[in-house]
């Protein structure tokens, strides 16, 4: 298979993307990333619990498998996530970050002028920058042409499972992108993840529909397998929408007379 | 803060550790490492920033600490 996720400087077999919040224990988390077969997990970063010291997430993941991207996950505005990306470069020894300003607790949505003037920074600082934004094409360009190595916008809030509430403006994105387009947040269903791949997109990110599932490792292998026949179906051309049908059996040869 | 205690001088020192304040009734420890061991946090997965600046894990055992400061200490959690 010759069809590579390239970003930044690396290439990835898979285009699922998977997130470490809300599982149940490290075990099934670590059960249902290696089911995914994704080569890019997300973690956040936190002030460690200093009166009960048991958290060790890390542990559970084999950081020569995977590629541990760092969100700034809490970062209300451009400085504070600027300061979590280099606490996140210090912990990891590498420079890519998941961008997120979402200073509304509400809908989680993403601040975009703290968003792309954060980029700016980081980009700067040299900085490998995947930038989580509503699904706004100027935005998505502007944040290009700053120099960020993705584009991830949301199809719909964050853990809301709703799918591609944004499908539209995730097209124009997708048509105008020259960096890989990351669909992330709200796909809740492994058709949802299809369907993003259908429309184009790079890569898809999820995490809540896995580790929320009943059974976060079979979820897992559903959307490893909706993600790779979402972007077959692509790639292999689909066919044209039109209102009227368009039969598929002969038109001649009917048993009848007239 | 200097204490007169049993006739000696007993020398309470104080940290803002993640946002809380935190007394050392013998003075601070001399080092991140040594603040790390005195609060049994493993320092493999930790990130420290004192005053602001980060300091990397490979000179927490150099990196020295002063009564006052302000260290946050921060690691990996699961996130989306």
């Amino acid at each position: 298979m010759t069809d590579k996720l390239v970003i930044a400087d690396r290439e990835f077999q898979s285009r699922l993307l998977v997130g470490t919040g809300k599982f149940a224990s490290c075990e099934i988390m670590a059960e249902a990333i290696e089911k995914s077969g994704t080569e890019v997990v997300t973690v956040a970063l936190r002030r460690v619990d200093i009166e009960n010291e048991n958290d060790d997430m890390l542990a559970a993941i084999d950081r020569d498998k995977y590629l541990l991207l760092p969100n700034t996950s809490g970062a209300r505005d451009a400085e504070e996530a600027v300061r979590l990306s280099k606490l996140a470069r210090a912990a990891t020894g590498i420079n890519w970050v998941k961008l997120e300003v979402t200073p509304d607790p509400y809908y989680l949505l993403p601040d975009p002028v703290e968003t792309l003037k954060a980029a700016e920074i980081l980009v700067q600082d040299g900085f490998v920058v995947l930038p989580y934004i509503n699904a706004d094409p100027i935005l998505a360009k502007k944040l290009e042409d700053a120099g960020t190595a993705t584009v991830m916008p949301l199809a719909s809030p964050i853990g809301s499972n709703q799918g591609l509430q944004t499908r539209a403006a995730l097209e124009i994105i997708i048509e105008q992108a020259n960096v890989p387009v990351v669909v992330d947040a709200g796909l809740g269903l492994p058709s949802h993840a299809a369907e993003a791949m259908e429309i184009g997109a790079d890569a898809v990110l999820v995490n809540t529909a896995i580790a929320a599932a009943a059974d976060p490792a079979e979820m897992a292998v559903a959307f490893k397998l909706a993600v790779e026949a979402g972007r077959t179906a692509r790639l292999s051309g689909p066919g044209a929408v039109s209102r009227r049908a368009s039969a598929s059996s002969p038109l001649t040869g009917f048993l009848r007379n007239k | 803060m200097l204490f007169l205690f049993f006739g000696g001088v007993i020398k309470v020192e104080v940290l803002n550790i993640n946002g809380a304040e935190r007394q050392f009734a013998d003075g601070v420890p001399a080092t991140i490492a040594d603040l790390l061991n005195h609060l049994g946090i493993k320092a493999a997965t930790v990130v420290a920033e004192i005053d602001g600046t980060i300091v990397h894990r490979d000179k927490f055992a150099k990196t020295n600490l002063r009564h006052g400061q302000s260290i946050e200490l921060v690691r990996f959690a699961g996130g989306g």
